[in-house]
């Protein structure tokens, strides 16, 4: 019986042990009413905690053309060092990952092509011979991998790449597309999950079905790929003749437990009310189960944009948006409670009067949440914010 | 091995019918084309904003943008703008920022496709409309927009006076 009441307290802990936060921080040092920082990348990568460091990635144009930027500060420290440029060329989307004592590999695109590298100290290493995009990037141990939208005659397709760490140095071991035979039409998108038995799992947006659906795929070794799934088990269709079924963008992907991968994405299967958070979980037999809607009702009939998900390997698992129930776009959270997620909660520093979107973040070693967001304003500039949250 | 070839073609056909995409005929083109054709022209933008295998998209494309009078007034009177909801291609806003067609979406806080937005020549949104349109709502529309009542006006007090 005691038993059973400590598994029950352990199961509902999440309900009862809110997210304290620390006051928030202003991550970039150049604002103004022409400069234009954005956070989005495949797979939601924006932030990133090696050892006591905080890293966090974006792209804008203070110098006159879109260039990205890795800005890092000491976990205790109230403030951010000032950014470093990552690219010479218009650069876009880019993401990073921690490594170990302060280190982190960050990718972008650049002048067409993708490019990885270590920082700090690292060079820089063209992942892609040929026009690419959207790329990502998943580390667990030292498996470390990466995904990109890559041109393959008419479409765009996803390949993956295993990268090699040297040192500072990276270099590609390995890079095949998921599937040998050229797309049908476009992809894009991906993102990257290393479950605890190393495999690799990628998901992607697909249009081969004439509408936009999440496929999803894995690798035991991270050469040879399952035949691509749907991540959606909502198969629409034509309706009456029209059309050719409702659209799904967007998919995230986070390694998750000792064996899981969970995946988070934007739906619009309820096609009057903008798009919907949705989940899936593969707690370890690399196929994932049903659908599972993450907001709840008080984000009905309202969209919702720039969805990801975050865990870590203790199972805690945060899916994070932006929507505008309140009136202007606001931050909102939501973690697994076992059995479905939990009420949807504002980010404190994120929520209010204003346009505050577009979130990224991370889970640390410690569990702590790490949330950088933007937080615009068309007068003073758009300022990149962060806040760290614990359980207490 | 004929056979298959013939059926393949046939399947290409069928999938090539049901893209939701911009009404045929009609000159549409990317958003950074419309914005900068509008500044030369002085023409009011019209923004469709349409999802790849949207049904009501296909239905008012099949429906309103197939009668050949609206098409000869749109045509001929705006610079016609196709965003696809879901692409990460990128576009400039008037503003000099540049963001990708989906975020567009985002910035428009759009729920519905298709989603019909007018702008003036510099790219400021006068209105936007979500959903299937009958012919007479684009030609409301229309009037709307070039006769410069929004100026004065909301779009619901024009279309209640001239009920």
């Amino acid at each position: 019986m005691r038993a059973a009441a400590l598994l029950l307290a352990v199961l509902a802990w999440p309900a009862h042990a809110a997210w304290t936060w620390d006051e928030a921080l202003t991550v970039n040092s150049v604002q103004g009413a022409a400069i234009f920082p954005h956070i989005e990348s495949a797979n939601r990568q924006g932030v990133g905690v090696s050892g006591d460091t905080v890293g966090v990635v974006w792209e804008d144009n203070r110098d006159g053309s879109p260039q990205c930027y890795l800005a890092t500060k000491p976990a205790a420290a109230a403030a951010f060092q000032p950014e470093v440029k990552l690219s010479t060329g218009e650069c876009y989307e880019p993401v990073v990952v921690a490594l170990d004592a302060g280190r982190f590999v960050a990718a972008w695109e650049e002048a067409g092509k993708v490019h990885a590298q270590v920082l700090p100290g690292g060079q820089r290493l063209q992942l892609s011979n040929t026009e690419a995009a959207q790329v990502t990037l998943a580390l667990r141990g030292d498996a470390l991998y990466a995904a990109w939208a890559e041109q393959a005659g008419r479409f765009r397709r996803i390949v993956v790449a295993r990268l090699a760490l040297t040192g500072d140095t990276l270099s590609v071991t390995s890079a095949q597309p998921v599937e040998a035979a050229m797309p049908a039409d476009e992809q894009g998108w991906p993102a990257l999950a290393v479950a605890g038995d190393g495999s690799v799992t990628v998901a992607w947006e697909d249009r081969r079905h004439r509408h936009t659906v999440p496929m999803t795929s894995h690798s035991r070794d991270g050469k040879s790929f399952a035949p691509p799934a749907r991540l959606t088990d909502h198969k629409s269709g034509r309706v009456d003749g029209l059309g050719a079924g409702t659209g799904a963008m967007r998919p995230t992907l986070t390694a998750w437990g000792e064996q899981g991968i969970a995946a988070v994405w934007l739906d619009k299967r309820d096609f009057l009310s903008g798009y919907d958070v949705f989940a899936a979980l593969d707690t370890g037999t690399r196929r994932f189960g049903k659908n599972i809607r993450v907001q709840d009702n008080f984000g009905d009939n309202m969209a919702q944009w720039h969805a990801l998900v975050v865990g870590d390997a203790s199972g805690k698992l945060v899916a994070l948006w932006d929507d505008a129930r309140d009136g202007t776009p606001d931050v909102w959270l939501s973690e697994w409670a076992g059995e479905a997620f939990g009420d949807d909660l504002a980010v404190p520093a994120a929520a209010g009067p204003g346009w505050q979107s577009d979130p990224v973040a991370t889970l640390d070693a410690a569990g702590a949440l790490h949330v950088v967001w933007l937080d615009r304003d068309e007068a003073a500039g758009t300022r990149i914010r962060y806040a760290r949250a614990a359980r207490k | 091995m004929k056979l298959i070839k013939i059926m393949l073609a046939a399947s290409c056909l069928w999938a090539g019918t049901v893209l939701a995409d911009p009404p045929k005929g009609y000159p549409f083109v990317n958003f950074d084309a419309g914005l900068k054709a509008a500044k030369a022209s002085g023409k009011p933008i019209f923004v469709y904003f349409g999802r790849y295998g949207c049904a009501w998209c296909d239905h008012t494309n099949k429906q309103t943008f197939s009668d050949a009078g609206l098409k000869k007034l749109y045509s001929d009177h705006y610079a016609l703008v196709y965003v696809d909801a879901e692409s990460g291609k990128r576009l400039t806003l008037p503003s000099g920022e540049r963001i990708t067609e989906a975020e567009l979406g985002a910035r428009l806080q759009a729920f519905a496709t298709p989603l019909f937005v007018y702008m003036t020549p510099q790219g400021e949104k006068i209105f936007q409309a979500p959903g299937f349109k009958t012919v007479k709502d684009f030609q409301d529309y229309d009037r709307y927009v070039r006769g410069g009542h929004y100026k004065q006006k909301t779009l619901l007090e024009f279309l209640g006076e001239k009920s």
